[in-house]
């Protein structure tokens, strides 16, 4: 599989930091478009020590915030991409480019997650107005879907020229 | 063109068609809490009248697009101010 950025890279790139930062690998980037990265989920995750001291099922919420960590990848690698041929990449600080989950919509959790299990985590930017985005979101663990949904999120108010 | 009355009351009919698929899809697609028939024509969408907020706006946009075909630009949003403004777009833009 093509390695597009590996965890070290992905931890320049967005602000995210232990324990929070929820996506190890991009395997395929379309900078301001789509993308696909993968998380893997071990035992020693910290939040298994509570959800649950019996049963560890990775919460779907993580699952939604490791999604929106790659939403995160494509909208600043699409950000930079635009910078570049704006010609002002120097002036940008790539954490600025990270803006906010400001709706989540439709979202099913089709099977629980569980350690051991890799995530195969999609992106797919659709419609934007002002400065929201509408994102569709699919996570996968091999063949099977175990969680789709729609997130929309907003670029900082202060980010970029436009709005 | 000469307007009789059975051609503007086809027209009106025609009207009241999309503005009430108008209410049922922004009720439907938003999970408002609210009888579409109790949506005014006129009535603001946004703000103090129907309460949406810019989140809504990117939802709005999306499913009439889906549902109409009509593309909606961020420099021509005010069309989202009220129900007949929304019909009057989606009936000069609809082919």
């Amino acid at each position: 599989m093509k390695r597009i950025m590996t965890a070290d890279e992905i931890r320049n790139l967005i602000p995210h930091r232990w324990p929070f930062l929820l996506l190890d690998r991009v395997v395929e980037l379309e900078p301001g478009k789509s993308g696909t990265g993968l998380k893997n989920v071990t035992v020693s995750e910290p939040y298994f020590q509570g959800h649950f001291p019996s049963e560890s099922i990775m919460p779907g919420v993580l699952i939604l915030e490791s999604l929106a960590q790659l939403i995160a990848v494509v909208a600043g690698t699409g950000g930079i991409e635009e910078a570049k041929a704006a010609g002002t990449l120097e002036e940008l600080d790539p954490a600025s480019q990270v803006g906010y989950l400001v709706a989540i919509r439709d979202v099913k959790f089709m099977r629980p997650v569980v350690p051991g299990d890799q995530l195969e985590l999609k992106v797919s930017f659709g419609r934007s107005v002002g400065l929201l985005t509408m994102v569709k979101v699919a996570a996968y663990v091999g063949k099977d879907k175990v969680v789709e949904g729609t997130l929309s999120v907003s670029k900082r108010p202060d980010a970029g020229s436009e709005a | 063109m000469l307007l009789t009355y059975a051609s503007v009351k086809e027209q009106a009919e025609k009207r009241r068609e999309l503005t009430t698929r108008i209410k049922a899809i922004i009720v439907d697609r938003l999970s408002l809490d609210i009888e579409p028939e109790l949506i005014t024509d006129d009535q603001p969408l946004f703000g103090r009248g129907l309460g949406l907020d810019s989140i809504d706006a990117l939802e709005l946009t999306v499913c009439i697009e889906d549902e109409f075909g009509v593309t909606l630009y961020d420099d021509n949003m005010e069309v989202l101010g009220s129900i007949n403004k929304l019909a009057d777009y989606i009936t000069e833009n609809m082919e």
